[in-house]
C-alpha cells in the first residue's frame, strides 16, 4: 500500500477549503496550517505576477509531501518521524519528538513542518474533529499525518471530501485501477523540487 | 597537515635563552597570583550562569515563541553559537595534542590550560544543544530510540565522547607530569584525541552538509572547511589565553612561541580563505541557485557578516605574518579578529539556510510562521530572515558564562600550570 494525492491545479480555487477541513478535522491549535494554498505568482498570497492584462497566478496546495524518501526521517535522532511501511504514510509522533527541530531544517518542502512554539491554544473552548487525533504538544514538531486516524478506519483525508472543486483525489498509488493512479497516468503532472531526489508521494495536474 | 608539520621547521625566530628568565620572572608574580581576581571572575561568571539558568527555564515554561525563531527560521543564536564553540574547543586540544602526537616540539607551558580552554568549549557546546531543545526532558530518548543514522544523533556521540576524551588526556598530562603514565601512553590518548577533534568538526559540518534541502548547506566542502575554521578561531583563543595568563602571571610564555602560535594561526586563517573562495566560485560558477546564494552573501542581507569575515581574516593574516607587527597587543588584537570572523561565518552559515527557501511560494502568514511575520513573507526576507529574541541574548550569555565559570574553576583548583623546572 503506498497512498498519496493528486492535486488538480486546473480545478484548484485557492479557496482554502482543505486547509480548514484539515484544521478542524486534526483540532490544530491556533496560528497552525498543516495544509496551505500557496500562490505561485507575486510576492504574496493571491497576488499574480505580471502586469494586467498578462498576469498569471497559480494555486499550489501544498501539505506533507509523503516522500518516498523522506529527508526529515532520516535526520530524526530519535526516529519520532518515520515513513509507515504499510501505508507509505510519514508519520510523527509527538509523544517522542524532543523538539530539536532538524526535521524542520531537513524538509525541503519550505513550511510544510511546524513546531508549537507555544502551549497550543484553541480558539474554541472544546476540542474538534476526530477523537483519535492525538494531543497537541508544546516544543514538538507537528505536520500533516494524512489524517491517519480516517485512513486507519478505511476513511479518506479530511481535505479530499471537503474540497468544493474536487481537485484532491487521494487513493493507493501501487494499485493502478485506483482513481488517483488513473488520474496521475492519464494527465500530465509534476512533483514537487524533483532535482532534491525525496520522490514526493504528492503529485500536481497540470 | 603541512601547516601543522611546519610547526618545527618554521620558528626562525625562537631563542631558548631568553627562556629561563621568562619563567623566572612570572614564577616570582605567580607566587601571588589566584586571589581575588580570579574569584571575582569566577562570583561574576557563576551569577551569569544562574541568570542564564533562570532564563532558560522562562524560555521552557513560557514557551520558545519568546525567542525569535518561527517555522521558516527554525534555528537561531543557539545553533550557531554551538557550531561556534564546537570550532573554539578545537584549537586547544589541537595545539596541545599535535606536538605530543607527532613528536615534535610543542608551545611551551600551555598545554595543559589549552586543552581546559577545550573542555570549557565543549560544555558550552553540549550547552547550546540543549537549551535549543523543545523537550529536554527527553534527552535520554536519545539513548534509548537512537536513530543511527542521523547526524544529529553522530554529533551528539561524539561531542559526549570528545568531552570524556579531552578529560581524559588532561589528566593523562598531568599524571605524565608526575611520572605515573609514560610518555607512549600520552602520545596514544593524543592521536586518539586529535582523531577525534577532526571527526567532532566533520560530524558538526554534517549535520548541515547532509541536508539536500538547504541549497547554502550542501557541500562536500563543509566538513575540512568546518575543521579549518575550527583551527583558526581555536589558535585565536589559545593565543588570546595564552596571553592573558601570561599577563596575570599564571604561567611564563617566550614571546617567540607566541610568534610560533601566531604563524600557525596566520597559516590556518589562509586555508580557511581559500577554502572560502573555492566555495563561492563552485556554486556561482553554474548560475542559478548557487548564485542567488553567492549574491546573498556578497551583496545581500548577509552582506556585513561576509565582508566582516573577509577583512577581519585578512587583517589577521598580514599580522600574522609580518614579524615586525608581532607584538602582543597587535598578536592579541589579531587572535580576537580571527575568533570574530569565524563567527560570522557561522552566523552566516545559519541564516544563509534559511534566507533561501527552496520553495519559495507566498502563503498565508501568522506569528509562528517567520520571525517578522508582520511585514509578510516579502518583507521577513528583505532584511536578514532571523535576528535574535532579547531572551536568546540572555540564555546564550548564560551559557558562554558556564564556560568561563568552567574554565577559570578548572585554573583554581585543578593543577593547570606549567611544572617549575
Amino acid at each position: 500500500m503506498h497512498y498519496g494525492f493528486a492535486i488538480d491545479q486546473q480545478r484548484c480555487i485557492g479557496c482554502h477549503t482543505c486547509s480548514v477541513a484539515c484544521k478542524i478535522e486534526n483540532n490544530l491549535p491556533d496560528e497552525m496550517w498543516w495544509n496551505r494554498i500557496l500562490t505561485d505568482g507575486g510576492a504574496e498570497m493571491d497576488i499574480p505576477a505580471g502586469e494586467f492584462p498578462n498576469s498569471t497566478i497559480e494555486y499550489v496546495p501544498v501539505n506533507c509531501q509523503h516522500c518516498e524518501n523522506p529527508a526529515c526521517a532520516k535526520v530524526c535522532p530519535v526516529g519520532a518521524t518515520y515513513r509507515d511501511p504499510e501505508t507509505g504514510i510519514v508519520r510523527q509522533d509527538v509523544e517522542k519528538c524532543i523538539g530539536c527541530r532538524m526535521c524542520v531544517a531537513a524538509c525541503p518542502y519550505t513550511g510544510v513542518r511546524s513546531f508549537n512554539w507555544e502551549e497550543p491554544q484553541f480558539m474554541l473552548g472544546m476540542d474538534l474533529g476526530d477523537e483519535d487525533v492525538p494531543a497537541h504538544q508544546k516544543h514538538t514538531v507537528e505536520k500533516c499525518t494524512m489524517c491517519y486516524q480516517r485512513v486507519a478506519k478505511g476513511q479518506e483525508p479530511a481535505c479530499v471530501g471537503a474540497c468544493p472543486a474536487r481537485a484532491r483525489i487521494w487513493g493507493d498509488l501501487d494499485d493502478p485501477q485506483s482513481e488517483v493512479s488513473q488520474m496521475i497516468a492519464a494527465r500530465s503532472k509534476k512533483q514537487l523540487l524533483p532535482e532534491k531526489g525525496t520522490n514526493p508521494s504528492v503529485y500536481y495536474l497540470v | 597537515m603541512t601547516e601543522l608539520e611546519s610547526v618545527a621547521v618554521v620558528d626562525d625566530d625562537f631563542n631558548p635563552a631568553a627562556a629561563p628568565k621568562a619563567r623566572e620572572a612570572a614564577g616570582a608574580r605567580a607566587a601571588a597570583w589566584g586571589g581575588k581576581g580570579l574569584n571575582a571572575g569566577i562570583a561574576i561568571a557563576g551569577i551569569l550562569t544562574v541568570i542564564g539558568i533562570v532564563l532558560w527555564g522562562m524560555q521552557l515554561t513560557g514557551g520558545m515563541a519568546q525567542t525569535a525563531m518561527r517555522n521558516l527560521d527554525s534555528w537561531g543564536l543557539y545553533i550557531t553559537m554551538f557550531m561556534f564553540f564546537v570550532g573554539l574547543s578545537a584549537g586547544g586540544l589541537i595545539i596541545s595534542s599535535v606536538p605530543k602526537a607527532f613528536g615534535i616540539r610543542g608551545f611551551g607551558g600551555i598545554s595543559k590550560v589549552a586543552v581546559m580552554s577545550s573542555i570549557a568549549a565543549t560544555v558550552a557546546a553540549i550547552g547550546f544543544v540543549v537549551v535549543d531543545l523543545g523537550q529536554p526532558l527527553r534527552v535520554w530518548e536519545l539513548f534509548a530510540y537512537s536513530n543511527l543514522g542521523s547526524p544529529l544523533m553522530w554529533d551528539i556521540i561524539v561531542l559526549a565522547t570528545y568531552l570524556i576524551l579531552s578529560c581524559a588526556y588532561l589528566w593523562a598530562q598531568v599524571r605524565a607530569e608526575a611520572g605515573k603514565v609514560s610518555h607512549t601512553a600520552l602520545r596514544v590518548i593524543s592521536v586518539v584525541a586529535l582523531v577525534c577533534a577532526v571527526l567532532v568538526h566533520s560530524v558538526t559540518a554534517w549535520i548541515f552538509g547532509l541536508q539536500q534541502g538547504r541549497e547554502m548547506w550542501h557541500t562536500a566542502l563543509l566538513a575540512p572547511w568546518f575543521v579549518s575554521s575550527a583551527l583558526v578561531c581555536g589558535t585565536g583563543l589559545v593565543i588570546c589565553v595564552a596571553a592573558a595568563l601570561r599577563r596575570a602571571g599564571y604561567l611564563a610564555l617566550e614571546q617567540a612561541q607566541l610568534a610560533r602560535l601566531a604563524k600557525l594561526l596566520g597559516a590556518f586563517v589562509v586555508v580557511d580563505l581559500y577554502f572560502f573562495g573555492c566555495d563561492l566560485l563552485t556554486e556561482a560558477f553554474p548560475g542559478g541557485e548557487g548564485l542567488a546564494v553567492v549574491e546573498m552573501l556578497v551583496s545581500g542581507p548577509l552582506a556585513p557578516f561576509f565582508w566582516g569575515e573577509v577583512v577581519l581574516c585578512v587583517a589577521a593574516a598580514v599580522v600574522c605574518f609580518t614579524p615586525s607587527l608581532r607584538t602582543t597587543p597587535l598578536l592579541v588584537a589579531a587572535s580576537a579578529a580571527a575568533v570574530l570572523a569565524i563567527l560570522c561565518k557561522r552566523v552566516q552559515l545559519l541564516v544563509g539556510g534559511f534566507q533561501l527557501p527552496s520553495l519559495d511560494l507566498a502563503g498565508p502568514v501568522t506569528p509562528m510562521t517567520v520571525t517578522s511575520w508582520e511585514s509578510g513573507m516579502a518583507g521577513a526576507y528583505q532584511g536578514m530572515v532571523y535576528w535574535p529574541a532579547p531572551i536568546e541574548w540572555g540564555v546564550c550569555a548564560g551559557v558562554v558564562a558556564l564556560a568561563v565559570l568552567v574554565f577559570l574553576l578548572g585554573l583554581k583548583f585543578l593543577p593547570l600550570r606549567p611544572k617549575a623546572e
